[in-house]
């Protein structure tokens, strides 16, 4: 009964034999690197590729709620990476514009 | 004008999501040039190694969806293009990097 189950999710046409499956799936890669990098101190975050990435995970969360079928996975997924870029945003905002006053002059 | 009129109603057009969403992808593509200006010591290798692989999977899926998108094709190749060539830039950056020995002692002189 389960074997044939599992079957039926194996040889689904977005499953696991497909680039269907995979490229949504390896997205996670992008919140998982993010992740990895918040260890990493704020003067090596990028600002464009931050945003590129909030951005696309924005615009990605709500169409992935528009097209048929809803794709809850993608839309997990996307979610998670403007979260991420928003918080690897907001750590470097808060070095550039708001710890630094105590040692340095503000920059105008 | 008709041209203008029957891309801006198309299916893939811009009221859609098929359009949208490869505009957004560009913006990984418009990132990482900017970033190709700066020292490769602020490249993240982690970053940049999961958008290659990640670019590659969504180049084979933009030709497999239907109906096929190829701007979505032409972004990831873009893509590919910029995040392979920031990564040559951190692996040189890393030289060292492949030839440490097993106790954390670097060699000289053996960069790749």
């Amino acid at each position: 009964m389960a074997a044939s189950k599992i079957q039926a999710l194996w040889n689904h046409p977005a499953g696991p034999k497909t680039i269907h499956f995979w490229a949504p799936t390896f997205k996670w890669g992008i919140s998982i690197a993010n992740i990895a990098d918040f260890s990493k101190p704020p003067e090596k975050i990028s600002y464009p590729q931050q945003a590129a990435v909030t951005c696309t995970g924005v615009i990605w969360s709500r169409y992935s709620t528009v097209i048929t079928p809803k794709n809850w996975n993608l839309f997990s997924v996307n979610v998670a990476m403007a979260g991420t870029g928003l918080y690897q945003l907001s750590r470097k905002i808060r070095q550039d514009y708001f710890s630094g006053e105590e040692k340095e002059p503000l920059k105008e | 004008m008709a041209a203008f009129r029957s891309f801006w109603n198309s299916p893939m057009g811009p009221k859609t999501t098929h359009f949208w969403g490869p505009v957004a992808n560009w913006g990984f593509v418009i990132s990482g040039l900017a970033d190709t200006q700066k020292p490769p010591e602020l490249i993240s290798g982690n970053m940049t190694s999961v958008m290659c692989i990640y670019s590659v999977l969504c180049m084979r899926f933009a030709w497999m969806i239907r109906p096929r998108n190829y701007l979505l094709l032409v972004c990831h190749a873009s893509n590919e293009s910029v995040q392979l060539f920031q990564l040559s830039r951190w692996a040189k950056a890393h030289g060292n990097f492949f030839t440490a020995d097993l106790v954390g002692n670097e060699r000289e002189g053996t960069k790749l």
